[in-house]
């Protein structure tokens, strides 16, 4: 049976970096990457420029081969991880073979989740998940006239940019009262709402698709106000759930809830068993329960600790909480979300937003610090914002300035306070 | 992507020098947007008169986060240069790299509607010529590790230092800059303390290593040199000695020495006092510290025992008297400059006696906690309680960092507890001679700021 | 301070010879230059100065290639030539008294290092009593330090013997330092017929320089000089007893290396001399006095006319005092029943001569009883003459019939 120090199961962020946080600490031991994806590592988050033909399929690959022999990890594409044997610490991959650790990162990311919408298994879709989805997907909407997404978060809304992008009539279905939901409020939502109206898209919240069927276009889906929609192509976007059915027999041991729970240091409660990313269910920021928060950066903070813990770096900080951090670009304007969504007892909320210019901006404070910012049009440094909420930073002195100019004063307060 | 880079130019900040004229700011837009919005320079000038300017730019760091976070590889840490390049084909405007950034490096461009970045404007960098008061320098931070990240370590892993010592940091970079061809000295002290002579038959070195007496340093590396050169060999004669040694009963040896004009490179690591054998004052040790020989206590006949009643002798003016090929100070704090001084003292030790006395904080006699160090050594040089400088007989004595304008001595003292007794006057005092010693130094100084 | 040559040298003598008339100081400097030593470190005291000007003056003459360091004190003057040995020089000093004295730190140190470094004493007694004349009380002092220590008795010897130090110290089974020790005034300023050796003679005696194969600082070959030994773990005793072991075995090879290094030297050059100890007219003796240094000559002159006299007395002079040649003491000793001993310094705990006192230990091991008894002259300068010695056979033929006193005898007291 192979034998292996370090085994990493999956190969985007969370995965890229635990590899090179060992590798910093622990240049030799042997470490393999296993993932079931066929390409080289990428981001699930550039998937849809792939989609819009912006990004060059061969050119969004995080890493080459040559990282993986200058780091000398043994590169396994193609092969899933099947179950998981802790016991005998031990991995079983979808080919049958066996892999012995003496310790496994999961970071399997997750996969679209398929609504049980009746008729869907009678229907052709798309999900957007891997490379390969999205190469569909970029040459599907170049035929399409009429598309359905279903789903407005920020993969849908992202899609469905781009197929008004590429002249399809095209129409969003959410069952949330508002697109955009848990990434930006109300407003925020609105005006990203608008701005796809603008350009011709129909959005229907607080919708629900009761009924897909085949049709000689594609779908027809019934709306569960009886109305129904035609589509060439139907996307389907109603959000993920981690990859961890490998986690049967014995693998059961390492426990799981919404994602696989893990500690600060992104260890499972199974010995020699780290998880990080997309499937790791991890302390919140603003929370003591665990949560998941399957965004980039946090993947990245994740992976980080989960290699540094794994190697037994001694320089390892754990892991704070994850603080829910978006950015969404759409139709030439941006919007960012930094911190809680939330607003606890006792806290404040502030609004700006000047209907003219489109700028917004809320932040919310308790006892003088910042708990979360959200911007359109409002550009601040959101690693910065990030910086003011994990260290608790008392604003209350500079607090109409901030609410002001952000992005000035936030610079100020970094460039005096963690420079 | 480069996992483990070197160490590379970058655009240096002196916010004490910096009056928020914002010319670096117009002379970036000018030179990446062909605008003199300072909105979209990438270097951004923050602050105000009254709480002073600091600046947010994109620091190319050895481990960028912009980079982790980017979903389209379109970051990345050039190895050669160490600048964090942004790729514009491969950008999907997606902002990410601002959520990585803790310090508003990456930004967004409102005018270009794409992120932005300082890349040094391939090495010729416009903000810094363009600031008219020296606030910004382009400058290699850590040129040592690029020249001597490669070489050997002299020195046996896990010497036995003091937490959070730098001697061992100043030991290392010595050597290893010195060489193998090498013969050390290294007289008792906190230097063999940590093993660089062994214990029972080990060696803690790669070259030849010996105790001298605590006495003797200088004339045996004098014997060793004069040997070698009497055979033509071309071989180092160093010493890594402390401040007692050097100060005190040492003294005749490396006077003797250095008057014959010895080609030795003689470092006193100056930790003011005998830290190794137990914190005893020695005639380095400052006014009013306390040492376990100048103890606190109440005295008798109404005089308290403050800790050390006279002030520390000037061994490196002293040196410089004996006109020495060359002789300077330095400080662990300051890193590069040691390294430039060493290189000097090392030429100079070809021709005759070359001294360097570096201030190196005892942790563990000073009483400042493990993690200190770095920062009692630069409040040191910041409040001129201690002043880095060089001498040759040729060009006479100048200011290598000179403090223009010096923090309050107390910003020193207070970072420590073997100060902490200490009464309003001798604070007064120690101001005092502060001043005196840098007023002194001045006179003897080729260029008179600092 | 010229030196005249005499005359050639006489056909009998085994190797082309100069004669000259010198001082001791010169004649040692000579034998120092005839050693090739590549480095001497140099710092004038009375009664040695003379001896580094002549040093000094060789080698700016050109007569002798070394590296000469006027060092800023005696302290420095060994350390520099410790640091000299060590990167593999052939080294050389002198000093006295209050200059050993404060050399003392490295002085203990050399003999540890083993480094064969030679060294002349031109001694001097111990002050205070302020004084700047002869005397043994400082080579005396250090005799307990792990340093080879050899008296000479002529200024002919002092030449000889300084050439002979060096090779004893760098025998392979010696590695230790050597004092070569000359009686201040009376050696040092003394004036002689000397013979010179020829260089090429004493280079073919001398043979080739090897000083640091044990030891050493060098690159080429990098090593821990003198790592911390002791304490009470890890190897830590039995490295320390190790050293220590070797020196005392080091110096009593030295013994051995001492007779072969005098009888090569009696071989080549003609001039023999009682390496350890020296018997004069003991045979046939009944009792003996014993001397060290210059004084013998005096007492050679004593012994002459007592015996004329018909006293059966005889002498027993000391060459080597460290290591004490204990074996070739006791040979000696056998011979008499009684013994009178002549120090030119003083033992303070014993409360008589030094030597006497060592002697005493070596009467011991005999298994008989030899009365004995102590004689102390010559102090700061002062002359044991030989009117002194016949007071001093005088009173060690009573030790033959009367009990022996406690006390010892003061010779200069009324002088």
């Amino acid at each position: 049976m192979e034998h292996t120090k370090y085994l990493v199961v999956g190969s985007s962020h969370a995965a890229l970096e635990a590899v090179t946080a060992i590798r910093m600490h622990d240049a030799k031991g042997s470490l393999t990457l296993l993932t079931r994806d066929p390409h080289l590592p990428y981001s699930p988050t550039v998937l849809p420029y792939v989609v819009s033909g912006r990004s060059s399929p061969d050119g969004i690959f995080l890493r080459d081969e040559k990282f993986f022999a200058d780091n000398r990890v043994q590169l396994k594409r193609g092969t899933a991880l099947k179950a998981l044997h802790v016991e005998r610490n031990a991995a079983e991959l979808a080919d049958g073979s066996e892999i012995a650790y003496e310790k496994i990162l999961l970071a399997t990311g997750a996969s679209p989740a398929i609504p049980p919408i009746p008729g869907i298994d009678t229907v052709s879709y798309h999900v957007l998940r891997t490379l390969d989805d999205a190469t569909k997907l970029n040459a599907a909407i170049k035929q399409s006239k009429q598309a359905v997404v279903l789903g407005a978060g920020l993969v849908g809304m992202h899609a469905a940019e781009n197929l008004v992008k590429v002249g399809a009539g095209v129409t969003v279905v959410e069952m949330a009262k508002q697109l955009t939901d848990g990434y930006f409020d109300a407003t925020a939502a609105a005006l990203i709402e608008k701005a796809f109206t603008d350009n011709g898209a129909t959005i229907l919240t607080g919708s629900r698709v009761v009924k897909l069927a085949p049709s000689s276009k594609g779908v027809t889906l019934t709306l569960e106000n009886g109305t129904t929609l035609e589509a060439d192509l139907l996307l389907v976007a109603t959000g993920v759930r981690p990859n961890m059915a490998y986690l049967n027999g014995s693998g059961q041991l390492v426990l799981h809830d919404k994602g696989i729970l893990v500690s600060d240091s992104m260890q499972t409660s199974v010995a020699n068993v780290w998880a990080a990313g997309d499937c790791a269910q991890a302390k919140g920021f603003f929370t003591d329960s665990k949560v998941m928060n399957a965004i980039l950066p946090d993947a990245t903070e994740q992976g980080r600790i989960a290699g540094m813990a794994m190697a037994g770096d001694p320089g390892l900080k754990t892991y704070p909480g994850g603080v829910p951090l978006n950015t969404y670009h759409f139709f030439g304007r941006h919007a960012i979300s930094v911190g809680s969504s939330k607003v606890p007892e006792g806290a404040e909320v502030v609004t700006r937003f000047d209907e003219a210019s489109g700028r917004y901006l809320k932040a919310i404070f308790k006892d003088g610090c910042l708990l979360g910012i959200y911007g359109v049009n409002e550009f601040f440094d959101a690693g910065v914002m990030c910086q003011l909420i994990l260290r608790r930073i008392d604003l209350s002195a500079v607090k109409q300035r901030f609410l002001a100019e952000p992005m000035k004063v936030g610079r100020e307060i970094m460039s005096k306070t963690w420079r | 992507m480069a996992m483990f880079g070197g160490a590379y130019n970058t655009i240096a900040f002196d916010a004490a020098k910096c009056d928020g004229c914002g010319d670096c700011m117009t002379a970036c837009a000018t030179a990446k947007t062909g605008t003199v919005d300072q909105s979209r320079s990438r270097i951004q000038i923050v602050g105000s008169e009254h709480d002073g300017f600091e600046l947010a730019l994109c620091r190319q760091c050895g481990d960028p986060k912009c980079v982790t976070v980017c979903p389209a590889a379109a970051l990345t840490k050039n190895g050669d240069s160490g600048v964090i390049e942004w790729n514009a084909s491969k950008c999907v405007d997606c902002l990410l790299c601002t959520v990585g950034c803790a310090y508003a490096g990456i930004a967004l461009d409102a005018g270009s509607g794409h992120v932005a970045k300082c890349d040094t404007c391939d090495g010729a960098p416009a903000c810094v010529p363009a600031c008219p008061h020296q606030a910004l320098t382009y400058i290699t931070t850590s040129r040592i590790y690029n020249e001597v990240g490669d070489w050997e370590d002299l020195f046996a892993p896990g010497l036995a230092g003091c937490q959070g010592c730098n001697t061992e940091l100043l030991m290392r970079h010595t050597l290893r800059r010195v060489g193998p061809e090498t013969v050390l000295a290294t007289p008792p002290g906190c230097v063999p303390g940590m093993g660089s002579v062994g214990f029972n038959g080990t060696t803690g070195t790669k070259v030849p290593v010996f105790h001298p007496l605590l006495t003797n340093t200088a004339a045996m590396l004098a014997g060793i040199k004069r040997q070698y050169r009497r055979v033509g060999r071309e071989v180092n004669a160093l010493a890594i000695a402390g401040d007692g040694g050097a100060s005190d009963v040492g003294f005749q040896s490396l006077s003797g020495a250095a008057e014959r004009n010895e080609q030795i490179l003689f470092m006193v690591v100056d930790n003011e006092g005998y830290m190794n054998t137990g914190m005893q004052r020695s005639s380095c040790t400052p006014y009013g510290a306390w040492t376990s020989t100048t103890p606190i206590g109440k005295g008798s006949g109404g005089m308290p025992s403050q800790g050390k009643t006279q002030d520390a002798k000037n061994l490196p003016l002293i040196m410089v008297n004996h006109r020495c090929e060359y002789v300077a100070t330095a400080s662990t704090a300051y890193m590069q400059d040691l390294y430039d001084k060493l290189d000097k003292a090392i030429q100079a030790s070809k021709r005759g006696f070359a001294y360097l006395h570096v201030y190196s904080p005892c942790t563990t006699g000073w009483r400042f906690p493990t993690d200190q160090n770095m920062e009692v050594a630069r409040k040191a040089v910041e409040t001129n309680f201690v002043m880095l400088w060089e001498y040759n007989p040729k060009d006479g004595l100048e200011f290598t960092r000179p403090v223009d304008d010096p923090l309050p001595v107390t910003e020193y003292l207070k970072a420590m507890g073997r100060f902490r007794h200490l009464s309003p006057d001798q604070i007064s005092h120690i101001q005092g001679k502060v001043v005196e010693n840098l007023a002194f130094v001045k006179q003897m100084a080729h260029r008179q700021s600092a | 301070m010229t030196t005249a040559i005499l005359e050639t040298p006489s056909q009998t003598q085994p190797a082309k010879q100069k004669v000259m008339l010198c001082e001791g100081n010169e004649a040692a400097a000579l034998g120092v230059a005839l050693a090739r030593p590549d480095m001497v470190a140099v710092y004038p005291i009375t009664p040695q100065s003379s001896l580094v000007e002549h040093v000094a003056k060789l080698i700016a003459d050109g007569r002798m290639d070394a590296d000469i360091v006027d060092a800023e004190g005696e302290h420095s003057v060994l350390s520099v030539l410790q640091g000299g040995a060590l990167a593999g020089a052939r080294t050389y000093t002198a000093t006295c008294g209050p200059g050993l004295a404060f050399m003392f730190e490295p002085y203990f140190r050399t003999s540890g290092m083993r480094l064969p470094i030679v060294m002349s004493i031109v001694t001097r007694d111990g002050i205070t009593p302020q004084s700047v004349w002869g005397g043994h009380q400082d080579a005396m002092t250090v005799r307990e330090v792990g340093w080879v220590q050899v008296y000479c008795e002529t200024v002919q010897e002092v030449l000889d013997t300084t050439i002979m130090a060096f090779k004893i110290a760098e025998h392979h089974d010696v590695m230790l330092p050597v004092n070569v020790c000359l009686d201040g005034n009376y050696l040092s300023y003394g004036t002689s017929r000397v013979e010179l050796p020829d260089q090429a003679e004493v280079d073919a005696f001398m043979g080739v320089k090897d000083v640091n194969w044990h030891v050493a600082l060098d690159p080429l070959r990098p090593m821990a000089v003198d790592p911390l030994t002791g304490g009470s773990g890890g190897k830590g005793p039995s490295t320390f007893v190790r050293y220590r072991k070797g020196q005392c075995r080091g110096m009593q090879n030295s013994l051995r290396v001492i007779e072969e290094v005098h009888e090569e030297w009696a071989q080549r050059f003609g001039r023999r001399f009682a390496p350890l100890v020296e018997e004069y007219r003991l045979d046939g003796a009944d009792y003996a006095i014993m001397t060290l240094g210059s004084m013998t000559g005096a007492a050679k002159d004593a012994i002459d006319e007592a015996r004329d006299a018909g006293k059966k007395v005889g002498l027993i002079k000391i060459k080597t005092f460290s290591p004490f040649p204990v074996e070739a003491l006791l040979k000696s000793l056998n011979k008499v029943q009684a013994l009178g001993v002549v120090d030119r310094s003083v033992g303070f705990r014993w409360n008589c001569g030094p030597m006497y006192q060592e002697t005493m230990g070596v009467l011991y091991r005999l298994g008989r009883h030899v009365p004995s008894m102590s004689f102390i002259g010559g102090l700061a300068g002062a002359d044991i003459t030989v009117g002194h010695f016949h007071r001093v056979i005088e009173a060690t033929e009573k030790l033959l019939s009367s009990p022996a006193p406690i006390e010892p005898v003061w010779l200069n007291e009324k002088d």
